[in-house]
């Protein structure tokens, strides 16, 4: 546990609510208390409807839940003058399951067009670009659209896209579920690999075994219940 | 994200879809160009008339309607509504209300272009800018005797006649019969800027003489000592109103004031220009509409790349920037196309009406005639701003798998 001697992630009280269209409101996530280390990589396992993306999303900034802290640094994520758009573009790097790429760019222009979001100068980019390039065994596409590479290659892609700004949190949303075993376990080291190298915090949501045995820390969401009472948490390896 | 970064995600978006893109460029220039040559055409038709009408202070003709007299004098089309007799001319000239007068005979022409039987006083008519002597020679001579002719500077082009060439006239406004006397050519006017560039000027006698000459061979009726009409150059202003009251209540004769008629010619022209107007407002008005609504598809296909692109980190600004720039671009090349395919349209319009009627048509650069081009563009980017605007969200839900 000494990870936790200096908490960069710190989750207090965390509840999202959505509204439904008869105007009652469905609760989507609950999650009392985590705390996570910068280098850490986290798996966030459960049932579909436990709230996994929505988590991701809450830690990218991406919308704000009900009520509870998200704080970074100690910093609360939703306070008062608290750019969302900024920390998601210097401190997040965000993998989808799928589908993305932006298809009219290049595997090299998704790379720099991320890196350009993120401020990064542009010599900066374009050598860091090519770095990942090669080492995600890319560099033979980097002219390729996304249309013409394979779904290994897209989420390779999409994982140096990733981390082409140095993030402080990677955040990836079933990363490998459109993906055979063998390139999920590529695509997985990779990833695990770069966070580690830039003690970048990981938290992948997954309801894969396999992928959830990579992760020294499990956090398992449960699905919501109707009423007040919320999803709870429960961690398989790891105790909060 | 940089201004040029935001352009070129614009631009690659735009050429992603050719068929949207292009079709979009296609109906804003399309309605633009048929605004800027409904402009264009009725400016350069109004100015080219008033600049034709320049010379013609006051004109006497027979009895009839006074468009046609304008129109055969001034633009030397239609046929004559009538003639009037030499002494009409010789009673004008010794009026002391008049200055200059000149008599005008119209009937004859060789290959297309108009003899005009007129008298030395035509050389002393001022036309306005950019001319000042209305008709002048720019080579070899005026005419001093009968059979001796005067080409127009485009007349000169037309024919292909030199000076020391002979030719035949022929009956009528187009061909016709030839008369059996030639006409030698002893001089070329210099430009008019007008109608009277087509003409082949002659003495009037010449006109008499060719026709009895006919007539002694039994073909023609004698029309000697007549002329078609008679431009009069009062000696004030004064003296224009007082000829006008001589002629009010002559059954044979009639006095107009050419001005007056284009004025009312073109009100009347003016009504057929409003209705095409309102008929381009509303292709404008629709074109607009197209074009929005292909942004507001094209915004909605975006969603997931807009929210890609959110998650990224870049500002809702940003974005909203992005579908604008789009919607803005594509406007501003169909109208910039739509103002090109105009003046082109114009251009090739005033060549063909110019070489059939010889009025100087043209139509310079003003910002009237950008007037729709800048309104389409105007609102067609505020338009896109507001599409962009309600599309602004990279919400969320578009960036689950569905």
């Amino acid at each position: 546990m000494n990870a936790f001697v200096t908490p960069f992630l710190e989750i207090k009280e965390l509840r999202h609510d959505y509204r439904q269209p008869d105007g009652s409101y469905a609760q989507a996530l609950r999650l009392d208390h985590l705390l996570a280390a910068r280098g850490e990589a986290l798996a966030v396992t459960g049932p579909s409807g436990s709230g996994k993306t929505t988590l991701l999303h809450i830690l990218a900034a991406l919308i704000r839940p009900t009520c509870g802290e998200v704080l970074f640094d100690g910093h609360d994520l939703f306070a008062a003058g608290h750019s969302a758009a900024r920390w998601r573009s210097l401190s997040v790097g965000y993998v989808f399951q799928e589908m993305n790429l932006l298809p009219d760019f290049s595997v090299l222009e998704n790379l720099l067009l991320a890196a350009e979001i993120s401020s990064v100068p542009k010599s900066d980019a374009g050598e860091r670009a090519d770095s990942l390039l090669h080492r995600l065994d890319l560099w033979d596409h980097r002219y390729s659209r996304p249309s013409e590479l394979s779904l290994g290659e897209q989420q390779r892609t999409a994982v140096a896209r990733a981390v082409i700004h140095s993030p402080a949190v990677v955040l990836a949303d079933e990363p490998t579920a459109s993906l055979d075993a063998e390139n999920a376990g590529v695509v997985m080291d990779l990833l695990m690999g770069l966070c580690a190298e830039s003690q970048t915090l990981l938290i992948a949501a997954t309801h894969d075994e396999a992928m959830k045995k990579r992760f020294e820390r499990v956090v398992n969401l449960r699905r919501p219940v109707p009423a007040a009472v919320g999803p709870e948490l429960v961690s398989s390896r790891e105790v909060i | 994200m940089r201004l040029g970064v935001k352009v070129r995600v614009s631009l690659r978006h735009l050429s992603s879809r050719p068929f949207q893109t292009i079709s979009a460029v296609f109906v804003v220039a399309l309605s633009s160009a048929l605004a800027v040559m409904l402009f264009l055409l009725a400016q350069g038709l109004r100015d080219g008339l008033i600049r034709a009408v320049e010379p013609f202070d006051l004109i006497v003709g027979a009895k009839g309607s006074p468009y046609q007299i304008v129109l055969n004098t001034v633009l030397l089309q239609d046929v004559p509504v009538g003639n009037l007799k030499w002494s009409d001319y010789v009673s004008l000239r010794e009026d002391p209300r008049v200055d200059i007068s000149v008599p005008l005979a119209f009937g004859d022409n060789y290959r297309g272009c108009p003899v005009v039987g007129t008298a030395e006083d035509i050389l002393r008519i001022r036309g306005g800018q950019p001319v000042q002597q209305w008709i002048d020679v720019a080579e070899g001579r005026w005419f001093d005797k009968e059979f001796e002719a005067v080409l127009g500077a485009q007349a000169a082009l037309e024919s292909g006649l030199l000076i020391g060439d002979t030719f035949r006239t022929s009956h009528g406004v187009v061909l016709g019969e030839e008369h059996d006397v030639s006409f030698e050519v002893v001089g070329v006017a210099a430009r008019a800027f007008g109608p009277y560039d087509r003409a082949i000027f002659v003495s009037i006698e010449s006109v008499w003489e060719s026709h009895d000459h006919d007539d002694d061979d039994g073909e023609e009726e004698k029309d000697e000592g007549e002329v078609t009409a008679i431009l009069v150059r009062p000696a004030t202003y004064p003296d224009a109103y007082s000829l006008a009251v001589s002629f009010q209540h002559d059954t044979e004769r009639q006095l107009v004031f050419p001005a007056q008629t284009a004025i009312r010619l073109f009100s009347l022209m003016g009504s057929g220009e409003r209705f095409l107007s309102i008929i381009v407002y509303s292709v404008a008005a629709c074109s607009l509409l197209t074009t929005l609504l292909v942004l507001y598809w094209s915004n909605r296909d975006r969603r997931r790349e807009r929210a890609l692109l959110y998650a990224l980190g870049a500002p809702r600004g940003t974005l909203v920037t992005i579908s604008w720039i789009e919607g803005t671009f594509t406007l501003a090349i169909g109208a910039l196309i739509g103002e090109l395919l105009g003046r082109a349209g114009v251009y090739a319009a005033f060549h063909l009406l110019g070489d059939a009627t010889a009025i100087d048509l043209s139509a310079p650069m003003t910002i009237h005639e950008a007037v729709i081009p800048i309104i389409m563009l105007a609102a067609g980017s505020f338009g896109g701003f507001l599409i962009a605007l309600s599309e602004r969200t990279g919400d969320s839900a578009s960036l689950k798998i569905r």
